[in-house]
């Protein structure tokens, strides 16, 4: 049987209070961000727990972001070995990868986060993704994956929802200049600012993973973006040829493109709405990132994970996309909210 | 949208960590990147996330490529929220250094100088034309528009790209000015932030805005300008004499009056001397001149146009009454006295940075005289305008005594004295700047009933504090550097590139093409502001105004640099028409032209045949 080792760290000094103020080094640090969040927002983020998955560009711009907001802990799970190709969008791998001997992504990277912030608990987390159960995930108020496989994915979500406590479930993918979030925040209810009014109440019911993966394609609006499908279409083929997130070449066009017309049947969608040269453009990248695509995607995903920590701002809901071809970051709803029917 | 993104090359990769960039663009791009010459303007916070992507995109990465990063700021607390190359044992050091040290380790081929000079018009024998001319783009990271204006002249003036980009709080955005395909930065801007009238703020407030924007002015002309005003006269008596009587007005007498305040009549020897100057500043801003302002307007009082004088948004304000067990009021003495200390250099008790019975006793130690308003005091109304200083006839007469007075007490000071001017730093908690600015400005709040505000936030407003986070930064220069991209590359078209909007916070993400430059037309002319007007040939001023002619323009103002070469109002520069160009601009204007300057640009002031000005490019002499 597989253990399953994970090291966690105790919170020092005890989890604070909402009556506790921030202490006069955290004011002092955190003085710009507080007068864009307030002090309340801060005091949130300073007990929230945040666990990534699968370090890459991407979710290394993410925690930077994060660590530097003054999250209560950032664990990283990642064992894979650093290799020269992670220099290519991972700023903090140092240049000399090979010379440094073999540690793991999650070990090459954990130090640097912690000089961001060395008020922030910064730890690797040993273990598998695809082994993270329910207990596991009680520890945490935000989980982020990425460079996981789909099956990896809907475990970590499906465990996520199982739970009484809230915790919010975050998937990233970047691909070449183009890139997927997805968010579920469950059930999230969170003052509104009004233009010129008082702020209201709202509530956002989110749909798991599953769920909204699996919407029929011919149930989605006709300007749903291009980039949802095909990201579909390669999740599809990773999972039937049991291939690592990512491994993918050029070779594999052909194979995919049948099980884009597979897929497209099945869901009467036309093909012609997932073309040919993104699944080029996709499977050719792989796992490889464009350095500011990263910081994009990044920023984005930090303020959403902040959002949702502080309850303050309107989240996305639950799909965002950017792609550098046409420069356009989109918002989609799926499952499409139903729209309200007035008397 | 041509295909920098979007599309494969297919170009094998090279097994650098460029590949995923190779196999898009191909190495031959590649190349170009790692060759760049990229001047960066700023190294705070966009700057860090800046210097992080270029460095992990190879831009500037070889010998041949280089990147200048310029910044005059030292790094402090508040940076480190953001600017995540620096560390707490930083603060202190200049921020283009260490940004440019850490971002070295995460691709040691960057090829980086920074340098700590402010990019403003008194750099540019640092950034001189040689190092403009080399440039391949200019990539905007700073903080304040003034700056970023300068930087759009230039690039406007030596037709170079640049990326700017900023934030503001949870917002950012980026902007591309391409040479001939965009307007430029400095086309399109926001309106100008309403300033309060100078009246409003010296006599009637009504926000708290005004109080902290008096308090502010106050710490500055109190612990700063006066100050450094003194140690001007000290350091060279007869030059600073000579320039006051020179100048002859109402400014000149203020600042020696104050000087002479500062070194006889309220000179400060003893920290109780120190006490007793802040003590009377409280009765005179809080009460003195409240009665005087109250006793020339009184409550009742009317405009001549027979309407209340007092009516809103002026606010009726009330003397204070001062008390020493009011703790906001001793707080605010034992500030200000404590600052006042430091510029005379006088030692300060442990006791005063506690407000205790003991600073309680030494504040009520101080004889306050009693105050009498006068007739015939004048208090500017006029919200037009610019200075309170109000002119008398006879200025120079009085200038004249007060130098006199000046140069008897200078006599009496002790060999070496000099004083220590106080620059505001607002974000060093224990210094008491914002004690004091608060303060004032609080005090001030109270006499015209204005709600008072906290530390934290007289802080934000007194400091033009820009809310930020590192989301936002690290977006913008995300999309930036993907323009950097086809800057590089040459050759887009302005549909390809894209200007960008988001805010993190509702989210919005809106993207634009940048807009084309404004064509101005004149008869079958028509041009930009990126556009210039040659002429080849040693020719003199009397050969270009034809020049002009034919174009059916009338020039009628030629000046090259600051420097005016001639003006047709002027009778005596008739004798200069029929001079070379060049020759008037070395000789006449004095101006520098170097050997291996082939041309001068001139700016021509025109008119059509209506009498209509036209602007026209900058014309470019060619004389050699």
């Amino acid at each position: 049987r597989i253990r399953l080792r994970i090291r966690v760290f105790r919170a020092m000094g005890g989890d604070r209070g909402t009556e506790e103020e921030l202490t006069a080094q955290e004011t002092a640090l955190y003085d710009r961000q507080i007068r864009v969040w307030g002090v309340d927002a801060q005091k949130r983020l300073s007990k929230a727990h945040v666990l990534v998955c699968g370090v890459n560009g991407t979710t290394i711009e993410f925690c930077k972001n994060i660590v530097l907001a003054g999250v209560g802990s950032l664990s990283l799970m990642d064992d894979h070995i650093v290799t020269e190709d992670d220099l290519s969008a991972n700023f903090l791998i140092p240049h000399d990868v090979c010379m440094h001997g073999v540690s793991s992504r999650a070990e090459a990277c954990c130090e640097s986060l912690k000089d961001f912030n060395p008020m922030v608990r910064v730890a690797v987390a040993i273990g598998d993704p695809s082994l993270i159960d329910e207990g596991f995930v009680d520890r945490f108020d935000i989980i982020v994956v990425s460079c996981a496989s789909l099956k990896t994915k809907l475990f970590i979500n499906d465990n996520c929802r199982k739970r009484s406590k809230h915790i919010a479930f975050y998937s990233v993918e970047c691909k070449d200049s183009c890139g997927e979030i997805f968010v579920d925040l469950q059930n999230h209810s969170y003052l509104q600012k009004k233009p010129g009014g008082e702020p209201e109440q709202q509530e956002l019911t989110y749909a798991s993973l599953q769920e909204a993966i699996s919407v029929p394609w011919k149930n989605l609006p006709k300007k749903t973006t291009k980039l949802y499908y095909a990201m579909r279409v390669l999740e599809s083929y990773e999972l039937s040829e049991g291939r690592e997130p990512g491994e993918t070449t050029l070779s594999d066009l052909p194979a995919v493109l049948a099980q884009r017309k597979d897929m497209c049947d099945r869901m009467s969608l036309s093909e012609s709405q997932i073309p040919t040269a993104l699944l080029e453009r996709l499977l050719a990248a792989g796992k490889k990132e464009h350095p500011p695509v990263c910081a994009i995607l990044g920023g984005i995903l930090g303020q959403e994970v902040i959002k949702s920590i502080s309850c303050k701002g309107d989240p996305i809901k639950n799909f965002f996309y950017y792609d550098a071809a046409d420069g356009k970051g989109i918002m989609e709803d799926i499952p499409p909210t139903p729209v309200e029917q007035f008397a | 949208m041509a295909a920098m993104f979007g599309g494969i090359v297919g170009q094998e990769p090279e097994n650098t960590r460029y590949d995923a960039q190779i196999s898009v663009f191909g190495s031959k791009l590649q190349n170009k990147l790692e060759q760049a010459k990229i001047f960066m303007v700023g190294s705070g916070a966009l700057g860090c996330e800046f210097l992080k992507n270029l460095a992990l995109m190879g831009i500037s990465c070889s010998q041949n490529g280089k990147l200048t990063v310029t910044d005059d700021d030292v790094i402090e607390k508040s940076n480190l929220s953001r600017q995540f190359l620096f560390r707490d044992w930083n603060i202190g050091q200049p921020k283009s250094t260490v940004a440019a040290t850490a971002a070295m380790a995460i691709n040691p081929k960057l090829h980086v100088e920074a340098l700590q000079n402010r990019a403003s018009p008194e750099t540019e024998n640092v950034f001189n034309d040689a190092f403009w001319e080399n440039l391949d783009a200019v990539v905007n990271a700073l903080d304040n528009v003034t700056a970023r204006m300068y930087i759009d002249s230039r690039c406007v003036y030596f037709q170079k790209p640049l990326l700017e980009s900023g934030t503001l709080g949870a917002k950012c955005n980026a902007q591309m000015v391409i040479p001939h395909l965009t307007e430029n930065y400095g086309a399109s801007r926001d309106p100008p932030e309403k300033q309060a009238p100078m009246c409003t703020v010296h006599s009637f407030p009504h926000n708290i805005d005004h109080c902290l924007t008096w308090a502010r002015s106050e710490f500055e002309g109190l612990l700063e300008k006066t100050p450094t005003e003194v140690n001007g006269f000290l350091s060279n008596p007869s030059v600073y004499v000579a320039a006051a009587r020179t100048a002859g007005d109402a400014q000149a007498r203020d600042q020696l009056e104050r000087v002479i305040e500062c070194l006889h009549g309220d000179k400060c020897e003893t920290f109780q001397d120190c006490i007793t100057w802040a003590r009377l500043k409280f009765e005179d801003y809080f009460s003195n001149r409240v009665k005087q302002l109250t006793y020339t307007f009184p409550e009742d009082s009317m405009t001549s146009s027979g309407a209340p004088f007092w009516s809103a948004p002026k606010r009726f304000p009330r003397p204070l009454e001062f008390s020493s067990t009011d703790p906001s009021q001793l707080n605010f003495i034992l500030a200000a006295s404590i600052l006042r200390a430091e510029t005379f250099g006088i030692p300060i008790p442990d006791w005063a940075k506690t407000r205790n019975k003991v600073a309680a006793e030494a504040v009520d130690k101080v004889i306050v005289p009693e105050f009498q308003p006068k007739q015939g005091v004048k208090i500017v109304t006029d919200e037009k305008a610019t200075s309170i200083s109000s002119a008398s006839v006879d200025d120079a007469g009085v200038i004249e005594e007060l130098i006199t007075k000046l140069e008897q007490i200078s006599k009496t000071l002790p060999p070496g004295f000099h004083m220590n001017p106080i620059q505001f730093e607002k974000d060093d908690d224990t210094n008491f700047h914002m004690d004091v600015i608060a303060g004032f400005a609080n005090m001030r709040a109270r006499n015209y009933s204005i709600p008072e505000v906290d530390k934290l936030k007289a802080k934000f407003i007194a400091g033009r504090i820009i809310p930020a986070i590192a989301t936002a930064t690290a977006m913008a220069t995300g999309l930036v550097c993907l323009e950097l991209y086809k800057v590089l590359a040459g050759g887009h078209k302005v549909e390809d590139y894209r200007n960008t909007f988001a805010n993190l916070a509702i989210p919005l993400f809106s993207i634009a093409e940048p807009v084309p430059p404004k064509t101005i037309k004149h008869k079958d002319l028509s041009w930009t502001v990126w556009d210039r007007w040659t002429v080849t040939g040693n020719i003199t001023l009397r050969e270009l105004l034809e020049w002009l002619k034919e174009k059916g323009l009338n020039a009628y103002s030629i000046s090259c640099g600051t420097s005016l070469l001639y003006n047709s109002m002027f009778p005596r520069h008739k004798e200069r028409l029929d001079r070379k160009v060049a020759d008037v601009a070395r000789e006449v204007a004095k101006m520098e032209v170097p050997s291996y300057r082939r041309h001068l640009d001139v700016v021509v002031a025109c008119e059509d045949d209506d009498d209509n000005d036209v602007d026209i490019p900058l014309v470019s002499v060619y004389f050699r």
